[in-house]
Formats: C-alpha cells, structure tokens, sequence
C-alpha cells in the first residue's frame, strides 16, 4: 500500500494545469479585457473561484518571486504578481471538458465555505478574515486536484459513496488510503501556500492536530459544517461530518452567536448561489 | 558543473520543432509548444533558459507573448529569440527600437549553422546581464544613470523619485540576510506594479543596491505613485514578520551602538524631484536633490513621501 500511495501522491504533485468551470472562466476573461476592471474587482472575483485563488497563490508563493509562504491574500498577490501575470495565469487557464454536476456542487459548496470562513472569523473577532476566507475556498482542493489526476479511482469513490451511503472522506481513504486533507497538506507544502492556510486546509477535518494556527482549523471545520447542514453546495456525498465540540469552544462560539453565524450565511448566499451559473 | 539548460520552442509548424530538436538536442532539453496560451503557464512557473518563439504562433498575438515575459522583472533576463517568415513584417519595423525586446531573431528558411551560433550567442549574452542587480533582475546604476542623463539632456520633464527603508538594518540583525532578500523582492514588485499601473511605458523603476530603489514617471502621476506604494507596502510588509512580531508591531533588536532596543515595523520612505523646462542639469544633481528629500520624508518614523517643492501651478 505504501508504494501505491508514494505513486498516487507523484502523480497528484505532477498536476499542470488546473481547469476551473467554463462560466467562471468566461466571466473573468470578460472582466480582464475590459479596461475599466480595477484591481479590486478583479481580487474579488478571483476570490471566489478556488481554481484561480490556488493557481494566483501559488504562482505569488513560487520561490521565482523570492518570498515563499508569505502571501495569503488574493488582494496582496495582485499587487505583487501585477496585471500582466495575473492576466497570464488567466489566459493560459483551460476549462473541464465537460462540466458535471458534482464538479458544480464542490464549486459551489467551496464559495459558501469561503463566506462562512469570513463570517465565523468576524463574528468571533479574529484578525484578517480575508485569510480565513481564502482557507475555507481551497478547503476541498484537494478533491479537485485527484479527481483530476487520479479519474479512475474518483469514479470508485463516487461509486462507494452512492452505493453505501458513506462519507465521501471515509470512501477516498477506502480507495485512495489517504483523504482530502492528507491531498491538501501535500499540495500546500509543494505550492509553497503560508503555513495558515497550509493548517487550515490539513487539519479542516481534525483541527485539534493543528499545532500553529488552530483557528484557522476550526474555523474551516465549523465553515464546512455548516454549509453541509444548509445544504449549500456539495461535498461529493449526503452525510453530516462530525462536528468537533472543541472547535466550537475554541472559538467562544456559544447559541447566540451560532445564531448570528447563520443567519448572516443565510443572509448572503443569495450571493453565493447565483455566482456559478448553470 | 555542467547541466542540461530547458529551452522552450513555442511554433505551430513541425519542420521548425524537428529542426531546432536536431540542432539543440545535445545542448539542452526541448520542450514545444503548440500554443502560445499553454507555453505561458509553464514560462511563468518555471521559466526556462531561452525561448524561442515562432511568429506563426496563432492562439495569442506573438508581439503580446514578448510584452508579458519581458515586461516583468522576474522574467526579463530570459533570452527569447524571435523565428519570423522570409520577411520582416512592417509591425515589426514599426516598433521604436527601444521597445522591441527581443534578443535576436532568425528568418525562414533556417540556416543551420546560423542557427546554432545565434542561439549560443544569445544565451552567452544573457548571462552577462551584468548591470541588473543580481537579486531583484531590475536594472542597476550604470543603466539608472544613463535613464536619467538622457532625459536630463533631452530637457523632458519628469519627475524621479528615490525610495528606500526605514529601520531595514535592524529587521535584517534579527532576521538575517536571506529573510532581508525577502522584503527586497517584495518591495521591488511593489514598486515596478505601481509604476508600470500607473504610467504604463512611460515609467521607469531601477535598483540601486541594498534597499535603495529609484523611478522616473511624468510629472503629474508622481505623487499617486507614491502613495499607492505606500499603502501597499505598510498593508504587506506586517506579513514578513513572525507571527508574534507582526502582532506587536514591533521587534527587539541591537542598534548601531550594540545596545538592545525596540524597533518599530519597517516603512518606506521616498523623495520626488521634478526636471521642470529643464532646471536640472545633470544626474549628481538630481539624485543629490532626491536623496534630501527622502533623508526628510525619513524622518517620521511612518511611512511617508516628500515631493520638490518647486512644481509648478500648471501641474496641480
């Protein structure tokens, strides 16, 4: 097993080009062309495709630029990656060939995640929501990066998850013998992502392993949970992860402002839901 | 040691792919592309030794390939040869000489043993980039004097603008050299996006050494280019630190005098000077001007610029 797992995890490291969904693309490719875009709206709408956040990231994180780990906003790495690349990292971006519904689901369910992340960090009166909002996009990239790489095994997944009802975590770890998270943690390291958001996206499932930031664990761990319970989007299956006690007291998180929490969620995913048209 | 260089072949056309593979096989790796678009991710994440770019290149205007990888400072150092047809197209000539950033160019029909030179000349010459500082890419002194003599001589107005850090020295003590390098190449990006933003070709950003960076602009974009370098810089710079300084906002370091002491973040300083209906005469001149306005602007212990009092009402 442990030969087949060094063999899977070359191959999901060897991922060169990340497709995103092709209205997404189209509406950014509408917006760099057209002069009077700032950089603002363009942070904003990149901010909400976890694709582009992950490819802008790790471009802005590469050693080439001279200071890895140390950018965790879209808004940060347009300044310092400037129009023209963000413009190239655009234009040589591909679409998935076909766009399924269960692609559209992650998509969505990753937005919503972001959101919650940002609400959760406000509402708990942590510093720079913005970074939690980044962590809570890319939480799932890991499921996007193998069901790319690895399309065989995905469609077992699936498979496993339909047919017995199961986590879609527990079923990648019954194929693959690794989940998400342990995707996740490789490609932070390999893409040079600063360790916050590195933990956020390792630990999401087991924030109390996170050992330098755990509220950036927790924070994505109540953001997923959430989402899951209001149904926004899809995490590939129709179970309820276990909610982790210790996260919520971490965070001082008690009914009242669980109850602030998701009325907001509810309040702005109008916003969410239409961004990704059908 | 020797290693095998990656050169990257960017053409449509496969007799073009299957000759340069035979001439360059033994030098290096050949990667082709078909499409200008896939050739520009892989540019941007691993650039590679050379490019040579095929002006048959049809998914992408060749003439934009050449602005997005030479208009970078982290790319610029990368030689690209342009493959053109029998002809050189007017648009080509059209180009002021100083904007055509190529390195060489080869026409069709290809002769081999021209090929093969032109390449290795062009490889040779890129590694002798020898005024660009060598951390940042960005053009060093003998280039920034030359910038500014020109326009000095040529009685253009401008504005330049010297910029530098303030309490650099004491984060590089606690933090060493290579952390250091970090902030540079920060500020470096910060300063070339902001001027390029703002005054697009008509900018200019260089690198004097160590924390010292200056820019020219025209004259009425200066001060926005100040302050947009200064708001970026002081949203950033908290990020370059370790989570426990960032968070209170000051670091623990010696001074000059070896005693211990508190050190606020870093921040960044610059003075303008204006070359208005030629007042200025030569560079000494101007950058002795520059540097005592940005010795003023360093004076507060935040952020700041100065500009030439002496600007004219007809630019306010």
């Amino acid at each position: 097993m442990k030969d087949l797992i060094d063999e899977r995890r070359g191959k999901i490291l060897s991922v060169k080009d990340l497709p995103t969904l092709p209205p997404v693309l189209e509406e950014i490719t509408k917006m760099i062309e057209d002069e009077h875009s700032t950089p603002k709206q363009i942070a904003e709408i990149i901010s909400k495709d976890q694709v582009l956040s992950a490819k802008v990231l790790k471009m802005v994180n590469s050693p080439i630029y001279g200071f890895p780990r140390r950018i965790n906003t879209i808004q940060h790495a347009l300044v310092l990656l400037g129009f023209n690349v963000i413009r190239g990292i655009i234009i040589s971006t591909s679409v998935f060939d076909v766009m399924t519904q269960s692609m559209v689901g992650l998509w969505e369910h990753s937005l919503a995640c972001a959101t919650t992340s940002k609400i959760i960090a406000e509402q708990t009166g942590l510093k720079d929501p913005e970074e939690f909002a980044v962590t809570g996009l890319l939480h799932d990239i890991g499921k996007v990066v193998v069901a790319l790489q690895l399309p065989e095994e995905k469609q077992e997944i699936d498979k496993l998850v339909k047919n017995e009802d199961i986590l879609y975590f527990n079923a990648e770890k019954k194929v693959l013998g690794f989940s998400h998270d342990r995707v996740n943690a490789w490609l932070a390291e390999h893409w040079n992502l600063p360790l916050n958001i590195k933990e956020g996206l390792t630990y999401h499932h087991n924030p109390r392993f996170a050992e330098f930031h755990p509220e950036f664990a927790n924070v994505v761990h109540i953001a997923d949970f959430i989402c899951r319970v209001l149904e926004l989007g899809s995490g590939g299956d129709s179970q309820l992860p276990l909610l982790q006690k210790k996260a919520i007291l971490a965070l001082g998180i008690n009914f009242k402002k669980l109850a602030n929490i998701m009325d907001k969620v509810l309040e702005d995913i109008i916003e969410i839901i239409t961004f990704i048209p059908k | 040691m020797y290693t095998k260089q990656d050169f990257f072949l960017i053409t449509p056309d496969q007799s073009l792919e299957s000759l340069f593979k035979e001439l360059l096989e033994e030098r290096g790796n050949i990667h082709t592309f078909n499409r200008g678009r896939s050739a520009i991710d892989r540019i941007l994440q691993t650039p590679p030794s050379l490019i040579i770019l095929d002006i048959l290149v049809s998914d992408i205007s060749y003439l934009e390939m050449i602005k997005l990888i030479k208009g970078e400072n982290v790319y610029l150092q990368i030689p690209l040869i342009l493959c053109l047809e029998k002809d050189i197209p007017q648009e080509l000539m059209d180009i002021p000489a100083m904007d055509l950033d190529i390195d060489d160019l080869i026409l069709r029909p290809i002769n081999k043993k021209e090929a093969i030179i032109r390449t290795q000349i062009t490889i040779l010459k890129a590694s002798k980039f020898l005024d660009a500082n060598p951390l940042t890419k960005l053009p060093g002194n003998t280039t920034i004097i030359q910038k500014i003599q020109t326009l000095i001589d040529a009685k253009r107005d401008f504005a330049l603008g010297y910029v530098d850090l303030d309490f650099f020295k004491s984060f590089n003590d606690k933090y060493g050299f290579s952390r250091g390098d970090e902030v540079l190449m920060m500020t470096a990006r910060i300063i070339v996006n902001t001027v390029k933003d703002i005054c697009g070709t008509q900018g200019f950003v260089g690198h004097i050494g160590g924390d010292d960076f200056v820019f020219t602009s025209p004259i009425e974009k200066a001060e926005r280019i100040c302050k947009e370098i200064i708001k970026s810089f002081d949203e950033i710079i908290p990020y370059f630190y370790d989570p426990q300084d960032k968070k209170q906002g000051f670091i623990i370091s010696k001074n000059r005098q070896g005693k211990t002491e508190r050190f606020p973040l870093m921040a960044i300083s610059i003075g303008v000077v204006f070359n208005i209906e030629g007042n200025l005469k030569h560079y000494g001149e101007a950058s002795q001007l520059a540097v005592n306005l940005k010795r003023l602007a360093k004076s507060s212990p935040k952020s700041s610029y100065i500009l030439d009092r002496r600007i004219p009402k007809n630019y306010e």
